[in-house]
């Protein structure tokens, strides 16, 4: 059945035209326990979702829905290894990489829980062997600079979290710098290679497939800069600059890499879930193999949590089913992430990734063409910062938007440093005043006199906070698991494959057959007027400047 | 005179041993249940060279005893060699003096504590009563401690109060009768003046191994620099021998109180700078190895002669042995240590580790090896049997990381040698 034939769907659509309009100010007056009522709390999280525009009728067809579309049966298709990516005939097993040592979980007739425990010693013996000062490069020094070369989940999962990390940086990570190259214009890695001393510098290529262009070049362009440097032979170079992160070994291999120095991921771990195999590797590096495994404890905590709570209690549910409300019955087609928290600051960017290419779908599992919103589209920034940037918009544009502030209640308290701990008060001042102002609009502050039109706050925008207790390797590994987990939920839903994207396949084939036209090569491919005036443009400017 | 010595550092065994051989009555404190002085040494101390029978011979003839805190608290003249991390433990100590005495009292304080120390001490009592804290700039070095003590090249004495000075000279006089350089200044200046020696004396080890890099590079020789260098009057030849790093227990310790003074005060990184490139310059024997074998010592053999940080001492502390080794067995390599003192406390440091052996001879360390290590110049290796070690050793490879053989001799043998910038 369709999902807009479903019985909840059309419950569901009554509903918001009956209540669709309800301002949050009145929901509030309404309801004086409206916190109580809808917020949860797991671990050393807390999910405030009284400031969405929902009433425990909402909530109670929401989970009606989620149940009308097999939602238990999905997760637990999701947690044993059921193919649920189906384009690619691929599980999608993440949480696996979570579980505990010593667990079990059997795909194609082997217990991969050994494997991912394998992986995450050999990962262990390199942060322990770099944090001695014992990983040496070609001359006998100990390398003291690591570049992670990677692209999308390559990337921003091991870059956003080492960053959120950073002060739980071990002391024997002390004077070990980590870098993050990503850019196929060679801007980032050239403009780095020049202050990096190639004898101390170490190479991590991360590349689920090993082909990645963006990824390859950078990596080939380092390895020909050690080659000028060191006048080392390649073999050398290989083994002591050099660490493979991929699911294809034989490729590392034909690219150089010696096999003791390669570590191995899984074709059922999707690129953007990656973060917590050994794509985690920078993050480990950061915050030592104790903090990585934190990390992995705390999603793990989440995975249970998903698995095991009801849907009303249940924080990854809930945060997507309110989503799917805002989304499917509310119209509103644009998602803010606002952390309240420098650490976070590349989170919005990782959530970008995670939830538009997971649910930017508009085909359904059967192949369907679907008729109906799936994933809005996502930004963010941190959230003081956007408050000088876009929160105009927020407040008094045209645009619904649902916003999510993430923010930690403790920072600073144990640093003896009053004037930090002032900044964080501030902070989180500014967090909640704009949650605030964004749901009430003006009725936030009574105020009788009556304000000019220009100074007027329509408010009811709705909005989630993610309430850390504080941000350690074990809460941020329940929060970007809540976040997996939403997703997840999400493209049950939607009746989409959320492991999937090819929608970025078809962009890597015609680049590949501009390269020819753009070198000045004769190419069988005909293109737009468009693309054939640019091409011509730029090859006439390449040939006045040479 | 009759004088308690506070500490358990070297300093304090050379001084106390000293002073009783003069005639004095030295309290020596100590907390210890060990009461027979041999043992509480320690092995780096006890091998230092004459201690052992010194000290044994001064507690035989009772002008040497152990007390302890109880009665040194009554008595008026204390020696405070310390370590220089114990200055809060000094600062007790001075405190409880204090509270014991009204009369005079003199605190000589020889502990590196750092600029200003000697006065935070002075503080502490009551100086119109004729109590005094007055610093003692001593000059001895691991190997050579007893004598170096007995015949100082000059004294230094940080004391304001001059009846204090007169005291303090008439204890030193049998030792400084024919010191010619004997300078009185006030504690703080004296702190300074033996901060700012052991600062040039570690400028000038690691001017001479940069030099020896560089010289390296460029292909000459740095023997024949430093001859030409040492021959400069404003120079002189002390201290320019390089080589694998400089360790020991005061001395580094001392100058890192000295780096952080300045790059605190005057945001100065020149010593930090040397403190940082000696540490590099310590695991410069194992690059020239891993160099040599390709980046891959998986499985070698590997002989050391020398572990301690320098002939003469059992000591081990911050000697560059212990960064080669650590460098070494971190890619699971076998290390076969030999050193004529030091072998129990490399046995004693590296008792979990499968990959570190301590070998008895010299030339059995060497057995089937595929290259030996020269780290300390103890005399014994200076003149070995080459062929001897030429059929003991697997690969006949040499890394001298303190330039103690001649390179044309070796190499005629059919040795393959490193030295540091030859």
């Amino acid at each position: 059945m369709a999902l807009t034939d479903k019985k909840y769907w059309k419950n569901l659509r009554q509903h918001a035209v009956k209540t669709g309009n309800f301002h949050l100010s009145d929901l509030f007056d309404d309801e004086a326990k409206r916190f109580n009522d809808f917020s949860l709390r797991h671990g050393n999280l807390l999910l405030d979702y009284s400031k969405q525009r929902v009433t425990h009728k909402t909530t109670e067809l929401l989970c009606g829905l989620a149940r009308e579309c097999d939602l238990s049966a999905w997760i637990e298709k999701l947690y044993s290894g059921d193919a649920i990516n189906n384009s690619e005939n691929r599980a999608a097993l993440h949480t696996a990489l979570r579980l505990p040592e010593g667990s079990e979980l059997t795909l194609d007739g082997t217990n991969i829980v050994d494997g991912i425990h394998d992986t995450l010693l050999r990962v262990q013996h390199i942060v322990e062997r770099v944090h001695a000062g014992q990983w040496r490069g070609y001359s006998g020094m100990p390398v003291n600079t690591i570049v992670n070369i990677g692209v999308g989940g390559s990337d921003l999962g091991p870059f956003m979290a080492s960053k959120a990390l950073a002060d739980m940086r071990r002391p024997e990570a002390r004077g070990l710098k980590i870098f993050f190259v990503s850019s196929m214009d060679g801007s980032q890695i050239a403009d780095r290679l020049e202050t990096f001393n190639p004898a101390t510098t170490l190479f991590i290529i991360s590349s689920k497939s090993f082909t990645t262009i963006d990824t390859l070049s950078n990596a080939n362009t380092a390895l020909q800069w050690l080659r000028q440097a060191s006048g080392a032979s390649d073999e050398v170079l290989y083994r002591r600059h050099f660490i493979g992160i991929s699911a294809d070994s034989q490729r590392m291999g034909e690219w150089g890499i010696p096999s003791n120095s390669r570590l191995e991921l899984w074709d059922w771990i999707g690129g953007r879930y990656s973060m917590w195999s050994a794509i985690g590797l920078p993050i480990a590096l950061e915050i030592g193999m104790d903090g990585f495994r934190a990390m992995l404890e705390g999603a793990h905590s989440m995975d249970l949590h998903f698995r095991e709570t009801p849907f009303e209690k249940n924080l990854p549910v809930m945060l997507a089913l309110v989503s799917i409300w805002n989304v499917n019955f509310l119209n509103i087609r644009a998602h803010a992430i606002l952390p309240y928290d420098g650490r976070l600051s590349h989170l919005p960017a990782y959530l970008e990734q995670l939830e538009m290419e997971s649910n930017g779908k508009s085909v359904s599992r059967n192949g369907d063409e679907i008729d109906y919103n799936t994933c809005p589209i996502l930004w963010g920034e941190i959230g003081p910062n956007a408050q000088h940037a876009f929160y105009q918009l927020l407040h008094q544009g045209t645009e619904s938007v649902m916003c999510d502030f993430v923010v930690t209640a403790r920072r600073y308290h144990d640093s003896g440093n009053p004037e930090l701990q002032q900044q964080h008060t501030l902070t989180l001042a500014n967090c909640l005043a704009q949650s605030r102002i964004l749901a009430l609009g003006d009725r936030a502050i009574d105020d009788d006199v009556t304000a000019p039109f220009f100074k007027h706050y329509r408010g009811n925008q709705p909005s989630t906070t993610i309430l850390l207790d504080e941000l350690t390797p074990y809460s941020f590994g329940q929060l970007i698991a809540l976040y997996e987990h939403k997703v997840f939920v999400q493209s049950v839903i939607w009746n989409i494959n959320p492991f999937d994207q090819w929608g970025v396949e078809l962009g890597k084939q015609m680049a590949t057959m501009l390269i020819d036209p753009l070198s000045g090569e004769n190419s069988q491919s005909e293109f737009d007027s468009s693309t054939q005036g640019l091409l011509q443009h730029i090859l006439k400017q390449q040939r006045t400047r040479s | 005179m009759k004088i308690a010595v506070w500490g358990e550092e070297l300093t304090a065994w050379v001084t106390a041993g000293a002073l009783a051989a003069t005639g004095n009555d030295v309290n020596f404190v100590s907390h210890s249940q060990i009461k027979d002085p041999i043992t509480l040494m320690g092995s780096s101390i006890r091998n230092e060279p004459g201690l052992r029978d010194l000290v044994v011979n001064e507690f035989e003839h009772k002008r040497m005893r152990f007390v302890q805190d109880r009665t040194a608290l009554g008595i008026q003249t204390h020696i405070l060699s310390m370590n220089p991390s114990q200055f809060d433990d000094a600062h007790d100590i001075v405190s409880n003096i204090a509270s014991k005495h009204d009369g005079p009292l003199l605190v000589i304080n020889q502990s590196h504590f750092g600029v200003g120390a000697t006065d935070k001490l002075q503080s502490l009592l009551n100086k119109r009563n004729k109590q005094v804290v007055a610093y003692f700039a001593e000059n001895i070095s691991e190997g050579e401690a007893l004598d170096r003590f007995r015949n100082p090249k000059s004294l230094i004495l940080g004391c304001d109060v001059p009846e204090a000075t007169l005291t303090i000279e008439s204890l030193f006089r049998p030792f400084s009768r024919r010191v010619e350089n004997r300078f009185v200044m006030s504690p703080k200046e004296a702190e300074f003046t033996k901060l700012s020696i052991i600062g040039m004396l570690a400028l000038r080890i690691g001017y001479i191994n940069e030099l020896a890099n560089l010289g390296e590079l460029l292909g000459v020789d740095i023997d024949v620099i430093r001859q030409g260098m040492g021959a400069d009057p404003r120079i002189g030849r002390h201290h320019l021998a390089p080589g694998c790093g400089f360790g020991g227990n005061t001395f580094p310790q001392t100058l890192s109180s000295l780096a952080q003074l300045l790059s605190q005060t005057t945001e100065s990184t020149l010593m930090q700078t040397v403190l940082l490139e000696n540490e590099k310059q310590k695991e410069l024997p194992f690059r020239k190895l891993w160099q040599h074998y390709a980046c891959d010592l998986h499985d070698r053999k590997i002989a050391i002669w020398g572990a301690s940080f320098k002939p003469g001492s059992a000591s081990l502390d911050a000697a560059p042995s212990l960064k080669v080794i650590d460098a070494i067995v971190a890619q699971q390599a076998e290390v076969r240590v030999h050193d004529p003192e030091a072998n129990e406390n490399v046995q004693h440091l590296y008792h979990n580790s499968p990959y570190v052996k301590t070998i008895t001879g010299k030339y059995d360390a060497l057995k089937n090896v595929d290259a030996l290590l020269v780290l300390t110049e103890w005399p014994e290796y200076w003149s070995p049997d080459f062929e001897i070690m030429l059929k003991q050793m697997k690969t006949p490879l040499i890394i001298d990381g303190r330039n103690i053989f001649n390179r044309k001799q070796i190499e005629s043998l059919g040795f393959t040698y490193y030295s540091i910038g030859r």
